[in-house]
This record gives structure tokens, C-alpha cells and sequence, in this order.
């Protein structure tokens, strides 16, 4: 990354946290364990061993029995063997599934995928602040209903569902709960233990370790269970075959360790990020904030801004690299499909930004996000047509 | 969510400091508005032309859309600043598409500015009302 760049861009991907490259690093090394866990020798048993104390580590940040954790290569994986698996075990059952439009396109495409394979899917919309209704929960729940799936903390808007409320739901009629947790995972506390979740989908790189490698929670209790998505293996309790990254999972184990230790750190750090970004450009003329303000993690502020187009807005940004809420210089120009489902209009989605922060994040940063943020509004509605969408 | 694309230098130059963006100053014999708009790829433009003998003696605009629009607006002024009107009827975007490296799929944006010099051509002609 150029060394001019400040970096807000943490629900995205986080930087590596130097603890977990160095303990990748020995991996890597001459000498390092590299060989096959699943093989028997002796250099396989060490790659092995290591493996299992990844998996351990990533047990004790979720509370969670490691013997329930299946590595894969991230949370889209996780949430393809989570909903396709969950699927097709219960398919005897019924073929009726929920889940809501404002979920991560790993998610909302694979229910598509289902829905085109005969599936009945029923998607929840969620209300002006993206959280979704419990009660309408519970009345869209068919006796065939098999699996819900709702993300933890929305990728876009940082909006955090009762996962908790809707995990009881579930589990009191028997159906399935998927989670995608992939922007809560060491960054909010969980218990797996205790939480009424049967399917929880996270990967390492949105908690400071690598990018590829992941994992899939899978609650150890009767009808609780997925068939393998891949085949041609045996490893990971025949659920997903291939070879395990060794170097990657020592990272994400590393990583959980970290993430253990330093969450309570973190979870202040971003707050204060947050309020401090928000207090310097909370007074411009037409800003609004994406999302529930009460129910929201701290780690992400996405804000729209009335009458501004959203690419030129990223551009007046630079050298701060945050998200767009657009997918402007695509060919589709579309704007965000989360912001549509809050309803906010396109050009409202469209002028979007999402400011993420982290470990890493500084004053300094901030500062520099405000200054560009509010000159880039203000360049451009002093060009503006004094009509304007979204104006 | 997406990050900007790439501009070249000229985008970012035009982007930073446009020095036509705004209202005309000056009166002159003619001004000409074209209001043009393009919903699908989200973007609107307001340009002005002010007419005195015949000759394009000022231009200006107000926008919303993207950095490599606002270029080209930037482009578009300077171009026809000094040029007789009748040069807007055969204008063609292709030049300031090159020259700004404007990406394949924003070609739809660039190609209201025709639509918006059309219709000032139009009404500099008298073939319709101003608006």
C-alpha cells in the first residue's frame, strides 16, 4: 500500500497483525512444518499438530468445541457449505428457507441458486434501520421451513441483528440457523457454548490474519448437520475436502489468539474512531447516517450524503481508501442493494461511503478522512446543478 | 462496494480544479441552457453558452456525475470558447473520450454531452424555444 494511503477499509480485508506473519513466517521457513497434516509420518503429525492448536485457539475465541470447526477458504465457502449442505440434509424435510436481501452476496446468491433448484425461499426485508422484525420472523415460518440464515453484523452498514432472539426462534421449532459472522468474529464477543446457533460462517482475514483461509461452525446436536459440497477427500470430517493450508491456519489460529486477548482494547479503539469521525462531518448540509445508530458495531460508519454523486466523492476522498456505496465504474452502475433495501433512494445508495476502522487506525487518520470528506462535499455541490437527485 | 477506477492525470486535474463550473459571468448577446440528464448511469448536466457575434464568447456548467464528465465538460469548454456556434453541431466525443481515457462502459455518460451541445446547437438555431 502506498505509504501516503490511510487506510479505513477494515470491513473489507484488515491488514495482517505482524504476531501472525511472523508465526506464518516459521511455517514457511526452511525447516518449517510443511509437511501434509493428513499424512501419518512424523512431518505430517507435526503439520497436524499444528492444525489442531489453530483450531483450538479459534474454539476458544468462539466459545465453541473445537471438534465442531471445519477450515475452508473463507467465508463464502462457509456460507455455501453452510446453506447448500443444510439444504440438501433436510431436503426430506421441506424445501422452505429464509434469509433476508440485505445479507452478503455469498448468501443471497446462493439462496438464488436454491431458489432456481425449487426451493421455496422467503426474503425478509428488513426496516428503515436494516434490522430485521422478529414478529415477522416468526409469522414467515412454514411447517417446512429448514434454515434461516441471518448475518451478524451487516457488511455495509455495521447494522448487528439479535442473533441471539432469532437463534431461540429457530432452534424451538427445530430449524436451522445460519449466521454469517464473517465481520463479528473477533471483534464482538461470542459464545458459541451458549448462543443458540447452529451454522456460523467466519474468515481470518476480516480479524487480522490471512486472506484464504476460513471456517464453518457446525453446532454438535441431532438434525444439526451438512452434506459436503466438495468431494474427493476425506479431510475435515469428509465435509471439505483438500489438502490443509498449513501456514494459513496457523495464521487464523494465531490471529483468534489475538483477537481473544485484544477484543475489549479493540472494541474501544473503533468507538472512539468512530464518534470522532462522525463529530467532524456530522454538521455538513444533506448527511445521513446508513443504519441503525443504537444497534450498530463501532467499527463501521457508512453515511450517504444528499446531492453528491458517489464516485466523484470517492475520487475527492483520495488518498483515504474507504468503500463506495456504488458500483459506479462498473458497467451496471447500480448502487447498493443493502442501502435500496433501507430504502434509501439510488442516488442517496449511490453517494454512499463506508468508512471501516481498526487495530491500526489512528487520530491522525480520522482527521484526514474528515478534512477530505468534507472538502470533497463541498467541491462538489458547489458544481452541482441546483436540481440534483438525491438534492 | 467498489473502489474508484483509474483516472489519468487530465481527470484529475479537471476533477480538482474546474474552471468553468458555475454560472456565466458576463451578458452577452445570447445565452443558451441545454439541461440534459441520464438516470440509468446517474448523471446530469446544466451547460450554458453565452453568444456575441456569432462567436461562443463563454461557457459554463454544473454537474453531477462522475470525475471523467466533469473532465469532459472541462474539455468541452475550453474547446468551443472562441468558436463559432455553428462548430457545436458537429461535435464528437470521440477526441475527449481518448484523451481522458474514459472507460468502455462510461462511453453512455460521454455521449450526453453530445445530446447536451446538440441542444444548444438546436436552440442557437432557432429550431427551438429556449428553455
Amino acid at each position: 500500500m502506498s505509504g501516503t494511503a490511510v487506510y479505513l477499509d477494515f470491513a473489507a480485508t484488515t491488514p495482517i497483525d505482524p504476531r501472525v506473519a511472523e508465526a506464518m513466517q516459521s511455517c514457511l521457513s526452511p525447516g518449517g512444518p510443511f509437511a501434509n497434516p493428513a499424512s501419518i509420518h512424523i512431518a505430517g503429525r507435526e503439520s497436524a499438530a499444528l492444525v489442531e492448536k489453530a483450531r483450538q485457539r479459534l474454539a476458544d475465541l468462539l466459545g465453541a468445541d473445537p471438534r465442531c470447526l471445519i477450515w475452508t477458504s473463507g467465508a463464502t465457502e462457509s456460507d455455501n457449505l453452510a446453506i447448500l449442505g443444510a439444504a440438501s440434509f433436510r431436503a426430506h424435510r421441506g424445501k422452505h428457507l429464509i434469509t433476508m436481501p440485505t445479507e452478503h452476496k455469498a448468501v443471497t446468491d446462493t439462496f438464488a441458486h436454491l431458489e432456481k433448484s425449487g426451493y421455496g425461499i422467503t426474503w425478509l426485508k428488513p426496516d428503515a434501520d436494516g434490522l430485521l422484525s422478529i414478529d415477522e420472523l416468526e409469522s414467515s415460518i412454514r411447517d417446512d421451513t429448514q434454515l434461516v440464515s441471518i448475518m451478524h453484523i451487516n457488511n455495509e452498514t455495521g447494522v448487528i441483528q439479535d442473533i441471539g432472539r432469532i437463534g431461540e426462534l429457530c432452534r424451538a421449532r427445530d430449524i436451522l440457523f445460519h449466521t454469517d459472522a464473517a465481520q463479528s468474529v473477533g471483534k464482538l464477543p461470542l459464545d458459541l457454548g451458549e448462543a443458540p446457533i447452529d451454522l456460523l460462517s467466519l474468515t481470518a482475514h476480516k480479524f487480522y490474519g490471512p486472506q484464504g483461509i476460513g471456517a464453518l461452525y457446525i453446532a454438535d446436536r441431532p438434525g444439526c448437520r451438512v452434506l459436503p459440497i466438495l468431494h474427493g477427500g476425506g479431510q475435515e470430517r469428509r465435509l471439505r475436502p483438500g489438502s490443509l493450508p498449513v501456514h494459513q491456519i496457523v495464521g487464523a489460529g494465531t490471529a483468534a489468539e489475538i483477537a481473544r486477548q485484544d477484543m475489549a482494547n479493540d472494541l474501544a479503539h473503533v468507538s472512539t474512531l468512530r464518534d470522532r469521525l462522525w463529530q467532524g462531518i456530522k454538521t455538513l448540509p444533506g448527511i445521513l447516517r446508513n443504519g441503525s445508530e443504537d444497534h450498530s458495531y463501532p467499527g463501521i460508519l457508512n453515511i450517504s450524503v444528499q446531492g453528491v454523486e458517489g464516485e466523484s466523492l470517492m475520487l475527492g476522498l483520495e488518498p483515504v481508501c474507504a468503500a463506495s456505496g456504488s458500483a459506479c465504474n462498473s458497467t451496471s452502475g447500480e448502487s447498493s442493494f443493502v442501502l435500496r433495501a433501507l430504502g434509501r433512494d439510488d442516488a442517496l445508495a449511490q453517494s454512499a461511503i463506508r468508512f471501516s476502522f481498526g487495530r491500526t487506525t489512528t487520530n491522525d487518520d480520522i482527521d484526514v478522512a474528515i478534512e477530505r470528506y468534507r472538502w470533497s462535499v463541498d467541491h462538489l455541490l458547489s458544481i452541482a446543478p441546483l436540481a440534483v437527485p438525491g438534492g | 462496494m467498489m473502489a474508484t477506477s483509474s483516472y489519468n492525470w487530465a481527470v484529475r486535474r479537471h476533477f480538482a480544479d474546474p474552471q468553468h463550473a458555475g454560472k456565466l459571468q458576463d451578458d452577452y448577446e445570447l445565452t443558451l441552457v441545454a439541461d440534459v440528464s441520464e438516470s440509468e448511469h446517474g448523471a446530469h448536466i446544466v451547460i450554458s453558452a453565452g453568444i456575441r457575434g456569432g462567436v461562443i464568447a463563454g461557457m459554463a456548467y454544473r454537474v453531477w456525475g462522475c470525475p471523467h464528465l466533469i473532465a469532459a465538460l472541462e474539455c468541452v469548454c475550453t474547446t468551443f470558447e472562441g468558436q463559432p456556434v455553428a462548430g457545436l453541431e458537429n461535435f464528437d466525443s470521440a477526441d475527449i473520450t481518448q484523451e481522458l481515457s474514459v472507460p468502455v462502459e462510461k462511453t453512455g455518460r460521454i455521449l450526453l454531452l453530445e445530446d447536451a451541445l446538440a441542444t444548444l446547437w438546436a436552440k442557437s438555431a432557432g429550431t427551438e424555444d429556449q428553455g
